[in-house]
Formats: structure tokens, sequence, C-alpha cells
């Protein structure tokens, strides 16, 4: 697809690495020098110099035969501008990144007058993801499907616990008859897709799968079951601060916000009259010990420095809390804190990423199955996605048992009206199941992919 | 510095190399003649490069600093095993390993100089190869490499970088394997129509392809000792020197004319600098050699082949003009320094630089009178950023010192300035023939090895614009800190 970024930023450029991974055609534009050098030297983009809200630009950049324009530059107005100048001119589809918080309320009208096809948030979508971390403490990552039915929980395996040093097929009946999967497993980058003789390791990353309640009684086994979140202690009060408390704060939990900013407090206090606001320095400890650190259930640290986020998380964990939660947007930290038990890592532009990635995927199968979510998981290792079988998909009715899936590719659940099924080799797919998929490559846009090809001809071979 | 990974794509497109051979190869056994130095040179160039093409490879890290020294180590090394069927063959003026790879060298350069003194008594497999490797030196090796092995594991457009001419790098879609199929198949298509042209005005198909791969790569090698003043036809004449300019147009041009953009491609600074620059010089030199031939159309046809030849940098030949006046001389002395444009298949400095050349220097005298003006440089319509302006300088200055460096080197053989000075210039700018002895009917056999060799290295220091050269040469490269 002819696809052109708008703005090349921390989101823009990683787009761009993610979309040209794809081999789609990219073009970048910015109004600076130094970002287009860099996109141009390390990606294989044509780089446009310019203002993207200029229609002389835009066609330059070819809006008039683009597939899809997304608009991430720091400004909202001209993001909303530039999708606008963009449809006029012929583009098919249009992405804007808005993330102040005041448009979020006219957001319906604004995206009908102003012909965005979809509006991303980055930071109302990290809130998101925040607030479901904190909803289910055991987890590292988790991603939700099929509205809520279905988790995907990501966790790491410690010492001690039973599941570690013997194949999954010994595990115990009680465990065994749970409606759960093991679908995926990431050994120091590596990713598995577990079977019955795979031996879990103390220190993999662990992706199970299926029903929340199920999730949770596995977790009790495991004895990894941490009380609710009652009490959460917020460091940094930007906007992902203020998505974040106006979900929490619907929880009902209760919130502490440390802000340097003596502004940005008072604003806070004005929004969230109950949460309790500390104007100050929240990666002094000295402060954090003097605020009671060790009385809370999590910490969530989304100061804007990377760094400061993930130096303080690290010793919210020595000081002993369950749940430690640090917002990153630099990918080549999160293995060296990984190593050192800091497993939630959320990076805002990852999470964005993935929402576009998604969308472009859809774009690229018109017809065929659709493709409801996708989540990308072991720090983009894998993927999991969802999908609708359609009457297009192929092979409906057989068991799964006499299909050649492709090798990487794993059926890990099947949704068939209110019957949660975890397949086995008798299962198959239906028309209107939904289904969810784990793929350990990426490039997946229909379900048909997940076949292998009928006829291979001699040569061309396997595509892995 | 990822040395595996610069060995496993110099691998890689050395195999390229290896399989152009076919085409000679397949003239050879043609014309019945002996097919041996093909068959030997790509049975050598596959024991080299077939091992190192399947390197094992720990690191895929290639940045800028190893998509540079690829380049130049893929050019160096293309020179060499360019050679091997001349060396095999040994006929003509073929006799140290010197000579055959100053030939090759300056094949794939497209600079047409030669070290053969009876070019008529080689076997037409080995005149075909060496017309052949102006064609794949022209646009050049990597981008064809990139245009056919699009998954090398590598950032390809680092190698497209290094090796495209001009100022400014860019491509015509996102794409760079895209980018060199679509340069590639304009290449294609014009060649083809130049041939079927030149088949039309009466030149025998075999001269037809050889002369066409000459022009298409800006190159000058021909199959006859006269070169094109051997058919002595104003039709051919005419043909080659407009396939001449037309190949030394900016390809990106062509790209935006098959885009319905003429209007654009026509409004570019550069062409029309380069046609400004064509038209002065063809009725100036008119005017200097009018006495010589009498007629008025005798001498513009003389000029226009002459500087269409020698500003797009090929060097084909219809008069010997090392006996036209001085001032004449002089012209086409310029028109090598110059150029053609930034973009195409030839070489020089380049049309874009000088004008920015100019232009900075214009700016430089407003700025003496006005001194706290604010005044920016820009090339069609567009701001030029002072990085760009910078390198162009610098470019400009190295390709002087470059310039006299390799004429100090020729010096050494003891021969008069004009000679080892054209011999550099000639060189450095990928012309082919200088002045005097090294003139068009001359050849460049009696200098000494060691000055065939720096001019093979100058050669392919100007047709890669000098960096990919100068940077193997600095330590830098190899410390690992």
């Amino acid at each position: 697809m002819d696809i052109i970024i708008v703005g090349n930023g921390k989101v823009g450029f990683s787009l761009a690495e993610q979309l040209v991974k794809e081999s789609h055609n990219v073009n970048v534009v910015d109004l600076r020098e130094d970002p287009l050098r860099r996109a141009g030297d390390l990606l294989d983009v044509m780089t446009i110099r310019g203002n993207g809200v200029s229609a002389v630009t835009l066609r330059e950049a070819g809006a008039d035969v683009a597939d899809l324009l997304i608009a991430a530059t720091s400004s909202d107005e001209v993001n909303m501008v530039c999708c606008l100048t963009a449809k006029s001119l012929g583009t098919k589809y249009t992405i804007a990144r808005i993330r102040n918080h005041e448009y979020t309320s006219s957001l319906a009208e604004l995206r009908r007058n102003l012909k965005i096809d979809m509006v991303i948030n980055p930071e109302s979508a990290t809130a998101v993801e925040i607030s479901r971390l904190l909803r289910f403490p055991a987890a590292a990552n988790i991603e939700t499907f099929c509205r809520g039915r279905v988790e995907l929980i990501g966790f790491r395996l410690q010492e001690g616990d039973f599941l570690a040093g013997k194949p999954l097929h010994a595990l115990s009946d009680q465990i065994k008859s749970m409606p759960l999967l093991f679908c995926a497993a990431d050994r120091g980058g590596e990713v598995y897709i577990p079977n019955g003789s795979f031996v879990p390791q103390v220190g993999d990353q662990m992706y199970l799968i299926g029903q929340p309640s199920a999730l949770d009684k596995f977790f009790i086994l495991l004895g990894r079951y941490s009380p609710k979140v009652k009490q959460v202690l917020l460091v940094g009060g930007g906007k992902i601060s203020l998505y974040l408390a106006h979900i929490l704060d619907k929880l009902g939990m209760r919130l502490k916000i440390i802000e340097r900013d003596p502004d940005s407090c008072r604003l806070i206090s004005e929004k969230f009259p109950r949460a309790m606001v500390i104007c100050g320095d929240g990666t002094d400890s000295e402060l954090l010990e003097s605020e009671n650190l060790t009385a809370y259930d999590a910490f969530v640290a989304l100061t804007d420095r990377d760094e400061d986020n993930l130096i303080i998380s690290l010793y919210a964990i020595q000081q002993g809390l369950h749940k430690v939660v640090a917002k990153c947007n630099r990918q080549n930290y999160t293995g060296i804190v990984r190593s050192l038990g800091l497993d939630s890592v959320i990076s805002p532009k990852f999470i964005t990423a993935s929402h576009i990635l998604h969308v472009v995927r859809g774009l690229q199968n018109s017809q065929g199955s659709v493709m409801n979510s996708l989540h990308r998981i072991a720090d983009g290792h894998a993927e999991a996605m969802e999908f609708t079988v359609g009457p297009s998909t192929r092979h409906l009715g057989v068991p799964l048992r006499d299909l050649h899936l492709r090798s990487g590719i794993l059926v890990a659940v099947i949704v068939r009206g209110k019957e949660i099924i975890i397949p086995e080799g008798s299962s198959c797919l239906m028309e209107n199941d939904l289904v969810i998929i784990i793929a350990r490559k990426s490039g997946l846009s229909d379900l048909n992919d997940i076949y292998e090809p009928e006829f291979s001809f001699p040569g061309t071979g396997n595509i892995e | 510095m990822n040395w595996k990974l610069v060995f496993k794509v110099l691998g890689r497109v050395e195999l390229v190399v290896m399989a152009a051979m076919t085409l000679p190869l397949a003239c050879a056994l043609l014309y019945r003649e002996d097919p041996t130095p093909f068959l030997y040179s790509m049975g050598i160039i596959a024991c080299i490069s077939l091992p190192l093409s399947f390197l094992p490879t720990k690191s895929s890290s290639f940045f800028l600093r190893e998509g540079f020294a690829t380049v130049g180590l893929i050019w160096l090394f293309t020179g060499v095993v360019g050679g091997l069927p001349f060396f095999f063959d040994g006929g003509g003026g073929f006799n140290t390993i010197w000579d055959c790879i100053f030939e090759a060298s300056s094949g794939f350069t497209t600079t047409g100089a030669t070290i053969l003194t009876d070019i008529e008594s080689l076997p037409q497999g080995i005149l075909l190869w060496r017309a052949f490797t102006h064609w794949l030196g022209g646009m050049g090796i990597l981008v064809l490499a990139t245009a056919l092995l699009p998954s090398m594991g590598i950032r390809s457009h680092y190698l497209a970088q290094a090796e495209s001419p001009g100022p400014v790098f860019s491509k015509l879609v996102p794409k760079q394997s895209q980018t060199s199929k679509i340069l590639y198949s304009i290449y294609c298509v014009m060649t083809a129509v130049e041939v079927a042209l030149l088949k039309l005005a009466g030149m025998p198909f075999y001269d037809a392809l050889v002369h066409s791969f000459s022009t298409a790569g800006t190159g000058g090698f021909s199959n006859r000792a006269a070169s094109v003043g051997a058919y002595d036809s104003a039709v051919i004449d005419i043909i080659i020197g407009v396939f001449c300019l037309l190949f030394s147009i900016n390809f990106a041009l062509y790209f935006l004319v098959l885009q319905k953009r003429i209007w654009e491609a026509l409004k570019s600074d550069e062409l029309r600098f380069f046609l400004i620059v064509v038209a002065l010089a063809t009725v100036a030199i008119a005017v200097d050699i009018l006495p010589q031939y009498g007629s008025i159309l005798q001498s513009l046809r003389y000029s226009f082949f002459q500087v269409a030849s020698i500003i797009s940098t090929t060097g084909f030949a219809t008069a010997d003009y090392v006996l036209w006046p001085q001032t004449a001389q002089y012209i086409l002395i310029l028109l090598m320094f110059c150029g053609a444009c930034a973009g195409s298949t030839g070489g020089g400095v380049k049309c874009s630089r000088m004008l920015l050349l100019l232009r900075a220097i214009r700016r430089e005298i407003h700025q003496i009178a006005h001194p706290r003006s604010v005044e920016v440089v820009r090339l069609d319509g567009k701001v030029v950023d002072e990085g760009t302006l910078r390198s162009v300088l610098v470019f400009v200055g190295c390709y002087i010192l470059v310039l006299f460096g390799a004429g100090f080197i020729v010096s050494l053989d003891d021969v008069t300035f004009d000679v080892s000075f054209s011999a550099a210039l000639t060189c450095l700018s990928n012309v082919g023939p200088g002045l005097a002895e090294i003139g068009p009917v001359g050849s460049f056999a009696a200098f000494s090895p060691l000055s065939k060799a720096v001019l093979s290295v100058t050669m392919i220091a100007g047709r890669l614009e000098l960096f990919p050269i100068l940077v193997l040469l600095t330590p830098s490269i190899c410390r690992k800190y």
C-alpha cells in the first residue's frame, strides 16, 4: 500500500519502521531536516520536506493516490487540517493523532466534519493499557479479545513456580482440565509456540490465554494471586496521568499523584478532587519515603524521562511493592530492566503502532475475513490477532488435525456464540466464529494466510 | 566495521557481474570464436564469489560507513575481475595485468580510455564485453544488484546512495529496489531505441549494439579504430550525439515525463544550464574551426558531435580534435571538468554542482557588498540547505586536489604537461581521450604500470564521486573504536 506519514517524531518513526518491514511504500513528510535525514538513512522510505498542511507538499508525497495517511505531528490542529486536505486530494483513509483532552468530548463531530477515518490517542490508549494491568496485578502484560471475554496474559516464571522444569504434558489434571492454553513463550528474545513436550524454565515470559475466571483460578493455584489494587501512587502529571486518573477514579481506586510543576498540580487537583496531589520531585527517594511509598499496592512511573521512570520503578520494586508499571518509549531498555525484575514496561509509541498496524492490515484485506484486533506480544516478536470467520475462509468444518497450518501459527481460541473453545485436533472452524490466532512472524492480514499454500511450486518453497 | 557482511555483499554483487559475462560469451560462440577467456573468467569469479556470498554473518549492522566501503571495494574488485577476459585473451595490446585492469576500470567507470593500439584485430566477443562494461557501469552495478537482489539483508539504499552521482541522493519511489527497477527500465528502453535507430541509419547490427552500449553508459569504447568517424555519416553522428546528451540528463526527469509532469521536468535549473552550456560551446567551437572545414554546416556537425561527446563524458570522436585550434581544445577541457547532469550515467563535476558553486560564489560577492544581507541559495526554486552547499564546495575542492595529485604521478613518466594534466582530468571525469599523444586517435599504452594503476583508481574515484574511495584510504574505518 502507498502510505504517507506526516510528522517523523517517535510515533511516526516507529510506524514507518514497522510499515517498511511489512513492505509497504512509505513516504515521510516533515518540516525539519534532521528527522527526515534520520528516516532516509535508516529506513527504505522516501522523504519529503515541507509542511503537511500544504496541498503542494501533500501532492508531492502522492496524497492523490495514497491509500492511507497518518498525521502524527506534535500539533493536534495540524493533524486535523492535514487529514482534511489529504482527503480532499483523494487519499482513501486518514488517521489523525489527537491527544488534547479538550477535544475528546467533541471527537465524533470533529471526525465527521473533518472526514478523519480514525483518531488515535496514544496517551489515552496507554492509560487504558495501564489500568488493565492494575486491575490484574499478577500479569506483566495483558490483552483482551472478544470484548473482554478472552484475555491473554503474559507473566514471568519465578524460582519455585510449579510450572518450571517439567514438560507441559506432565502438569496435574486439575490444570489440564482448565480452559486455558499456553500460547507462546519468550526465552531471551526467542519466541516459542509451546507444545506438550515444551519445558518452561525460570525466567521465561509465558503467555496464557483463556477466560478471565479460569485465569484467576490458575494464578491462585500458582500462588501469584495478589489482592486487588486499592491505592495507587502515580509519579508524573502529564497527559497519560490525567487519562489514567480518570479511569482509576471511576474504578474507585485511591490515588496519590506526585508532580513537579505547581500549575499542573493545580490542574489535576481541579479535575480530580478525590485524588491527593503532591507537588514535588517524584524521582527523589526521600520524598517517596515520606509519602509512605511502601504502603501502596501499586506504583506507576509516568514522567517525561524514560530513564527516570525506570530507575524509580526499580527503586519501588526494591522497596517491596507488588505491582510496578513504568512508561518507557525506548525499546532497547526493556530487556535490561526486565532482568532486574521490572516486567510491566509500557511504551505509548509501541501501543500506537500496534493500533495502526491493525488498521493497515484491515485495509489490506478489504474482502475476506475481518480482523477485529491485533496485539503485538513478546516485544513485537509475535502477534495475537482476532478474526471473524467469513464465508470466504477456506476449510470450514474440517478438523484442525487434518489441516496443514504454516509453521509458527497457532489457533489459540475459538469463540462460537456463547461458547469459548480451546481447540483440540477434532475442533473445526465454522462461519461467524471468532478465532484468535497467535503468529510468530508478522504480516498476517487474512485468516486464509494461516494455511500452508496448497500448491507449492518447486523452488519457491516455504516462505518462512 | 562489519567486514563479514561487506564481503558477503561483495560476493553477491560479483555473481551479477559473472552473470553479465554470458552476453559476450554468447556473442563469442555465435561468431565461432574461442570462448575460453570468458569461461575461465567466470570460473575464477565463481570460485571467489560463491564462498563469499554464503559467508555466515552474525551481526546485520550496516550503516553509511559500511555502504561506502562496500561500494568502493566492489568497484575496485570489479575492475580486476572485469579485466580477466582481456588477460586470458592476451591479444591486441593486453601485455600485462595492469593493461587489463586499466581497460576494465575504464570500461566499468564509463571512461573509454584505452591502452589498445590495434582495436580491430580483437575478437568480437571481447569488443562486445568492453562496450557492455560501459552499459553495466553507467547506471551502476549496485543499482542493478539492488534491482535484481532486493533482499540482500541490508539497507540497500546506502549502496545506491554511494554509487549514484550528484550532490543530493533522491529516490523516485519509496522503495530502493523499485527505484532501481524503474531506472533500469528507462535505461534499457532508451538503449533499445538507439540500437534500432542506428540500425536504420545503416550501421551493422553488431556495431549498433556496441555503440549503443557505449553511448548509454556515456563510455566511449568503439569497435573501430577511427571511432564513430569510421562511418562518416552525418545521420549517425547526429543520432549518437543526441543520445549522448539524452543519457547525460538526470533520469529522474524522465520519470517525471513518464508521470506526465513534463512541464516540471522542463523547469529543471540543471537541465537548462546543461543545454545552455552545450549550445554556447557548440557555437563557439564551430566558429573557431570554421577555417578548417570551410562550410558552416560541416563545422557545426563536427563541433556539435564533439561537444555532445565530451560534455556527456562519452569520448567518441568523429574528428581528431587535437588538430583543432587551441581555443577549441581549451573549451573541450572546460567541458570535461563540468561534465554531465547529476543522476545520469555521465561523469565530471556535474552541472548541478557547477550551478550551485556559481550561485554560492555570487552570494559570497553579495555578502562583501552588503555584509549584513541574508540570502539563501536555491535550486529549482527550492532552498538548498547549507550542509549540501558545504559538501558541494568540499567536493569541488577535493576534485581539484585529486586531479593535480594524479597528474603529478603521471608526470613521473616524463611526459608533457598537456599529456599528464589531460590524462588525469580525462580519467577523473570519465571522458576517455585527452590532449596531444592521448587524443582521440592516441592510446594510453605508453604509460608505465604505476601510472596505469593510479589512473585506474582515479577513474573509479571519479565514477564514485571520490568519497567511497577516499573512505577506503582512511585508517579510521579499520579501527574498531
